[in-house]
């Protein structure tokens, strides 16, 4: 599974002050995920915008990384690929004995959609 | 022996459809299955499936268990449920292809359209994941 380019399109990233990243993506409306969620009515599934941010943090750390914890993922508003073309994913990733302590969040300028805290390991 | 035609039971449809049957229900407990097939969105090229296939399937699970009793209560549509919130994920094994995923369901109070639950998903009778989550169902 690699939703870059299928589910989402890179189109900058940021170094944002701190050590946050911001990934700015656009979402693409014609993945086939869609045709299933919902048939007629696409919203974005809660777990590909999970997937999406485990993307940004191996793009980010150049590994290759499991999610074997997520502590607490709150998702706080629906995405559709209609009314959120555009999306920041804010990253903070902290390096751990096994892997990276990741704090991640999904906005645009509206709102905030997702809170994500997790542990990604090597 | 499944309850219902899994496609009465949850709205989400292939490529996405991560439950392929609600084998018991009763007041708060269910147990699903679902088989691992070629061509699975969450496959990796390792051939074993993302993690987040496992917080999907949970997810479904408990949707196809609301579905069910949505049914018992009159319903013609699987209602639509939103996951609101994850929490205590943990995933030790990444299934692959043609491996079975067991899961139960334990489901919590409903509150203003929220209900908490918790899924632990079992493959040849050994966990492989487990989660708490919030699911929200609009407009109920």
């Amino acid at each position: 599974m690699i939703l870059k380019n299928s589910y989402y399109k890179p189109i900058c990233v940021e170094q944002a002050e701190g050590n946050e990243q911001i990934f700015r993506i656009a979402l693409l409306p014609d993945c086939e995920i869609y045709n299933g969620h919902f048939p007629g009515r696409p919203v974005c599934p809660g777990v590909y915008n999970i997937q999406t941010i485990k993307e940004c943090v191996e793009q980010y750390t150049g590994r290759t990384l499991r999610m074997g914890g997520i502590r607490q993922c709150r998702l706080t508003a629906v995405i559709t690929p209609q009314e959120c073309s555009e999306l920041e994913v804010h990253l903070v990733v902290t390096p751990t004995e096994g892997g990276y302590r990741v704090v991640a969040r999904i906005c645009d300028e509206a709102q905030t959609y997702l809170e994500y805290k997790g542990e990604m390991s090597v | 022996m499944s309850l219902f035609d899994i496609k009465e039971l949850v709205p989400q449809r292939s490529p996405i459809l991560m439950v392929d049957e609600l084998l018991q229900a009763t007041d708060d407990e269910a147990i699903t299955r679902f088989v691992v097939r070629s061509g699975n969105v969450f496959l990796s090229a390792d051939g074993r499936l993302e993690e987040t296939a496992l917080v999907e399937h949970i997810a479904q699970s408990a949707s196809a268990f609301a579905g069910y009793k949505a049914r018992m209560e009159g319903a013609t549509e699987p209602p639509v449920g939103y996951i609101g919130e994850i929490k205590k994920f943990l995933c030790s094994y990444r299934p692959q292809v043609g491996d079975i995923l067991m899961t139960t369901i334990e489901m919590g109070a409903e509150v203003n359209g929220v209900t908490l639950l918790s899924g632990v998903t079992r493959v040849d009778d050994a966990e492989v994941a487990r989660t708490q989550m919030k699911i929200f169902v609009p407009g109920k």
